[in-house]
């Protein structure tokens, strides 16, 4: 049974949780003490998270049900930034985005892990971890390499962007082709970070299933698609919702983009209208409406609250107990 | 039900097996080697780009060919100097050390909050200790752009758009990191080491600070990582905080980076047709601004490699 025991556990619950949650073992720890002095421990961060967490939130929530002026609104806040002649752009472009990003995350990382996955310990660490690198260009720096990346004359893509007939950047920018350039970048500096994770819940697939796989006659592309994806199906769905909820938070790259292009290519203005979060900032910064922008902020924070709850209650990846 | 020691042998037979059918090897290295290609052929070039004289880089030296040390020493120079062509002097060094200033307090709150939080939340009991560990896992499964907008509205809210406080406050509140503490002190070793702690007649302080603490050294390298690369590379917030009231001397790195952007000359009509880029800087001094923007995160996940590759912060990256 003491064999046994934490290799059900690993079947059951798969990938990282085993790591992370050690929910079998927790469960039978002795119960916790029943003290205040968990309230001194605690304080000082539950504190810091009602300042700059909670609070943030109630107010957006309180300024988009009101007006300019303070008065109780309603809804229409929110029905009037719906109105608004870029808010239905705004959503489809980050779903054009969205589609491209989260099939190549899908299609590539996992393509990926599975290479990392077969290559030898060393190997693949040393792998892994020059597909991580771009993650330290993360934000603003990633968007203006790739300008320069998207550069015909400077670029080391240039044979690419040639063969595309691109001789300028404004070639590479051309409105339609913003959700591809979008998803090239934050593919390049997010999917090192995909892969480091897939990678480590196939380190978690049992070795005697693959040994049993392998005698029962299965090739290396059937053991992939038939036994190691079935097993990390959580830690992809994981990935999908993670990275879903992240798209919508769009940000800087159509923001330095409209700026680059003078707002021919994301919407004009500092701060465009590209993206949901561009345009909650143009209405905060450049009409200083700061009601309309509270009511985008929330429309947003909707989506990121479902898809957590969807992660806590029915992926079972994250316990607290 | 075979003994634990049996399968894990034969599984290293077979893995064996599999690294000499070479054909599927082969494939292997190939598809990696191509995908590593993509991912640092834009990192290779911004190391050669500052190498590189002004009027070179527009369709001169191909682009990853190496200039020469001295032009890379004259755009240091340049980018320093107090009688710099291109940036005023002072912003590059003052965005360095806001940046610094901003990701190293985040860490420091994050570290000296987070882990007497996790530690609290994983032993002991109290009324609304659920709460606490339910709204941590929603705030750290967010993503953290969803609270930008609330947060600089607060802050406008309370005249603090512009100070320091803005930024540093939001990079130290790190859900991430409690959650990681309360799982690693969440275990029976732990709760063990603390029970005896107790019956020896330490204090609940000394059995934190003396026993858990000096157990947790992994976690705190863990949070502060973590933290400071997230905190270092964001853009939205230091943006929204720092920019409409164009407070450049307050800016972190990120944001000061993309100053460097200008708009470019209108052209005729509404195409984008002939549209270059167009920066404050020539390209490779920005190249160079860009390339020690990023340096120390670089250098904190070189530090980091081996602990990366381990597999050891598995299920980590991406939350």
């Amino acid at each position: 049974m003491s064999v046994a025991e934490p290799r059900r556990s690993n079947w059951r619950s798969m990938g990282g949780e085993t790591r992370l949650g050690r929910s079998a073992r927790t469960r039978s720890s002795g119960p916790r003490r029943r003290s205040p002095a968990g309230y001194l421990f605690v304080g000082g961060y539950v504190v810091l998270l009602a300042l700059v967490g909670i609070y943030p939130v109630a107010y957006a929530f309180n300024l988009a049900l009101t007006t300019i002026g303070g008065a109780f609104t309603g809804a229409s806040n929110f029905v009037n930034t719906y109105k608004d002649f870029r808010f239905i752009p705004a959503f489809a472009h980050v779903a054009e985005f969205m589609a491209i990003w989260l099939t190549a995350l899908v299609v590539i990382v996992i393509g990926l892990s599975l290479v990392a996955h077969s290559l030898s310990r060393r190997v693949s660490a040393a792998f892994r971890f020059l597909f991580y690198l771009p993650a330290a260009f993360a934000g603003s720096a990633s968007v203006m390499l790739w300008l320069f990346m998207l550069q015909p004359g400077l670029s080391p893509w240039d044979f690419v962007l040639q063969a595309f007939g691109y001789t300028s950047l404004g070639d590479s920018l051309v409105p339609g082709d913003l959700p591809i350039v979008f998803a090239l970048i934050a593919f390049w500096t997010g999917a090192g970070a995909w892969i480091l994770v897939i990678h480590g819940a196939l380190m978690n697939v049992p070795d005697d299933v693959l040994e049993a796989a392998a005698l029962d006659g299965a090739g290396p592309l059937q053991t992939a698609l038939r036994i190691k994806l079935p097993m990390i199906k959580k830690w992809i769905v994981y990935m999908l919702i993670v990275a879903f909820a992240g798209g919508t938070q769009l940000f800087a790259e159509p923001q330095l983009i409209s700026q680059v292009s003078r707002g021919l290519a994301a919407g004009f203005g500092s701060y465009g209208s590209w993206s949901p979060n561009q345009l909650a900032t143009s209405m905060a910064f450049q009409t200083g409406n700061f009601n309309y922008a509270a009511a985008i902020a929330i429309d947003l924070l909707a989506i990121a609250l479902a898809c957590a709850g969807i992660l806590i209650f029915r992926t079972g990846l994250f316990k607290a107990d | 039900m075979r003994p634990i020691h049996v399968s894990g042998k034969a599984s290293i037979d077979v893995s064996v097996n599999l690294r000499r059918a070479s054909p599927r090897r082969l494939l292997a290295w190939t598809v990696a080697t191509v995908a590593a290609v993509f991912f640092l052929l834009p990192i290779v070039w911004l190391l050669l780009e500052p190498t590189k004289p002004m009027f070179d880089t527009l369709g001169g030296t191909p682009p990853l060919e190496f200039g020469s040390f001295t032009v890379l020493q004259a755009w240091w120079y340049e980018l320093f100097s107090s009688s710099t062509v291109y940036i005023p002097a002072g912003p590059i060094l003052d965005w360095l050390k806001n940046s610094a200033l901003y990701a190293g307090s985040g860490v420091v709150i994050a570290v000296a909050l987070g882990l007497p939080a996790g530690y609290g939340l994983a032993t002991f009991e109290f009324i609304g200790r659920r709460l606490v560990l339910f709204v941590t896992l929603m705030t750290m499964l967010i993503p953290s752009n969803a609270l930008v907008l609330p947060l600089v509205l607060e802050a406008n809210s309370v005249h603090l758009l512009g100070s320091p406080l803005a930024v540093i406050l939001p990079y130290g509140l790190f859900p991430f990191g409690v959650y990681i503490a309360y799982l690693y002190f969440n275990t029976p070793r732990i709760h063990g080491l603390i029970a005896s702690a107790r019956i020896d007649g330490a204090s609940e302080w000394q059995a934190f600070r003396r026993v858990a603490l000096p157990l947790a050294t992994p976690v705190i390298g863990l949070i502060a990582l973590l933290d400071f690369v997230a905190s270092w590379t964001n853009y939205f917030l230091p943006f929204l905080m720092y920019w409409p009231s164009s407070i450049t001397g307050r800016y972190p790195v990120s944001v000061g980076i993309a100053l460097q952007l200008i708009q470019p000359p209108p052209t005729n009509g509404t195409y984008l047709g002939n549209l270059d880029l167009a920066l404050a800087t020539p390209a490779p001094e920005e190249a160079l601004l860009l390339l020690l923007s990023v340096a120390p995160v670089i250098l904190v996940l070189v530090i980091a490699q081996r602990w990366i590759g381990s597999g050891r912060l598995r299920g980590v990256f991406g939350g």
